[in-house]
């Protein structure tokens, strides 16, 4: 009965959501709060479920991988992409190292558009108007270049069996173009990011807030920049082959495990990717993108992993003689970190708790795919847009 | 008059994510209403606000979880109201329309947005545009200054 227990300890029961201006996409979070500090919280996300492993089931393999891709509008390249590669390791199939750099620079783009799309939303709900802006405009270019090298801004289809699709192709003008709008917004980004560090505003509101711990990270297993944040080192892009054996980056490890942290750690993962994208256009071999040579058919189980711009992601399924899927199953980032979300808005006063849910960075159209969804159980929702922002502001 | 240029100069949107896959949602919030494309230098704001909504934006196919959300706020919307919805999935269902294939339909997708409210335009694309939505709601201003 742990609700019971919840409501003993909790003066008032602050729900927000399943349409909140603070959240953009629909779950709930109920903060148990005592005195203004929060002693609880729970998140209940169950409203996104479109069940589309169940629909992948018994497709053919090149249709269902296209199909990953809507799994999420936000990191729609790293599923396409994951999924390609588990099949590419089942079956054994050799992929040119021209397709590898492209979807290299694919994901890499993909990280810097969702890293600045966090900035952006993080300093909107802290109020702060006129940076929310600049991270926006910062993104336009990024988005920009994905329309420039794939023909559309959010789903890509980038990867394809054996490479990549011709069309997502570089050619010496595209790369002379791409490396332009790569210098000037690696400028900018930079300046930009000394300006929000140094910022004391900024500082003041978001340091010694959601703090979460080394062993908590652990414990709940918060991935990617989260985790990171919190001083644990790890990144799939040091183990995956394609990245380990061509690129020269840093992983980014901060110690503290606020939002302060969470916030500079994906800064400078930006400057990060925006170095190996740079590497993978100037090292691109010359060669065909895609070997078409290879037969499909009956694959045992197989698995890969690789870092999406929110942690690891894993993929598997297998396949059967005519090359169709076979329990598809797809585990994404977000499905983790989310309850050490819950566990960091702990402690904190109310008005912090938005600022340490988006910090973490949620997003829940991946992670309610493999919720079940229970229509009996829990028939309540809750209809209260309220302004948090004006609250944050206030706080400012 | 004074109603009409009144209410043409303050549009409120209100934007309902209602199960898509995030794509359309992030466009209208993050590119349309972004500097870069700026919606508001028509008039046009956002608002997390049923009750001073005028126009609501719809995306992703209606799971059934959120169908009795959807239609409270819609009935929360006052007269006159505009829905609008963007990406094919708000107007089909997209991909899972077809969830169950042969066999039926889903047990978790309701379908389209038309068929939980009414809906009076339709912005097709995976996602569309920000110019198509840019362009849509700009020729959508005027239905709505006329509609009593
Ligand atoms: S129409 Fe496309 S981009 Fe929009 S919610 Fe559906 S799958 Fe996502």
């Amino acid at each position: 009965m742990a609700d019971v227990d919840r409501k003993d300890r909790a003066e008032v029961e602050v729900p927000l959501g399943m349409v909140h201006s603070a959240l953009l996409e629909p779950f709930r979070i109920r903060l148990f709060v005592d005195d203004e500090v929060v002693v609880d919280a729970e998140i209940t996300y169950d409203t996104a479920h479109r069940g589309i492993e169940r629909m992948m089931e018994g497709m053919p393999v090149q249709k269902g991988l296209i199909l990953t891709e809507r799994i999420c509008g936000i990191c729609s390249h790293i599923h396409i992409w994951n999924g390609t590669r588990m099949v590419e390791r089942g079956l054994g199939i050799e992929v040119p190292q021209r397709a590898h750099h492209i979807r290299v620079i694919g994901n890499e783009m993909e990280r810097l558009h969702s890293h600045l799309l966090y900035l952006g939303h993080a300093f909107e709900i802290l109020g702060h108007e006129t940076f929310s802006m600049r991270c926006f405009m910062f993104r336009e270019p990024v988005q920009n270049m994905l329309f420039f090298l794939s023909g559309n801004r959010v789903h890509y289809t980038i990867p394809v069996i054996g490479g990549i699709r011709p069309r997502c192709d570089i050619d010496k003008d595209k790369k002379q173009t791409l490396l332009a709008m790569l210098k000037s917004l690696d400028e900018e980004l930079k300046a930009f990011g000394n300006r929000v560090i140094n910022d004391t505003l900024i500082v003041s509101r978001i340091k010694d807030i959601g703090y979460l711990s080394k062993e908590d990270a652990i414990k709940y297993g918060a991935l990617g920049p989260n985790m990171r944040a919190s001083g644990v080192n790890f990144d799939w892009r040091i183990k995956v082959p394609e990245y380990k054996d061509n690129f020269d980056f840093e992983v980014i490890v901060r110690e503290g495990g606020t939002v302060l942290d969470r916030v500079a750690c994906r800064l400078f993962e930006c400057l990060e990717s925006i170095k190996i994208i740079k590497q993978a256009l100037e090292t691109l071999p010359d060669e065909e993108p895609i070997n078409v040579g290879y037969e499909l058919g009956r694959m045992g189980y197989s698995t890969s992993y690789n870092e999406a711009a929110r942690g690891e992601i894993y993929d598997s399924c297998s396949l059967d003689d005519l090359g169709r899927i076979q329990s598809y199953i797809n585990r994404t980032p977000s499905m983790s970190s989310l309850s050490a979300m819950e566990v960091s808005c702990i402690g904190d006063h109310l008005t912090d708790a938005t600022i340490t849910i988006v910090s973490c960075d949620p997003c829940l159209t991946c992670t309610n795919r493999v919720t079940v969804v229970d229509e009996n159980k829990d028939k309540e929702y809750i209809l209260e847009p309220e302004d948090i922002r004006r609250l944050a502001r206030r706080k400012i | 008059m004074l109603k009409e240029i009144s209410r043409k100069n303050a549009i409120h949107i209100m934007l309902v994510y209602t199960g898509g896959c995030n794509g359309c949602d992030i466009e209208i919030v993050n590119a349309v209403l972004s500097p870069f494309y700026d919606i508001e230098q028509y008039k046009v704001i956002l608002t997390w606000n049923p009750r001073e909504a005028d126009i609501l934006a719809v995306t992703g196919p209606v799971t059934k979880k959120m169908e009795p959300a959807l239609k409270e706020i819609y009935a929360a919307i006052p007269e006159p109201k505009l829905v609008a919805a963007i990406g094919s999935c708000a107007i089909n269902g997209g991909p899972y329309a077809n969830l169950g294939g042969d066999l039926g339909s889903s047990d978790q997708i309701v379908g389209g947005v038309s068929k939980v409210i009414p809906v009076d335009a339709n912005i097709p694309g995976c996602p569309p545009r920000p110019e198509d939505v840019l362009q849509a709601v700009v020729s959508v201003v005027p239905l709505l200054a006329k509609k009593r």
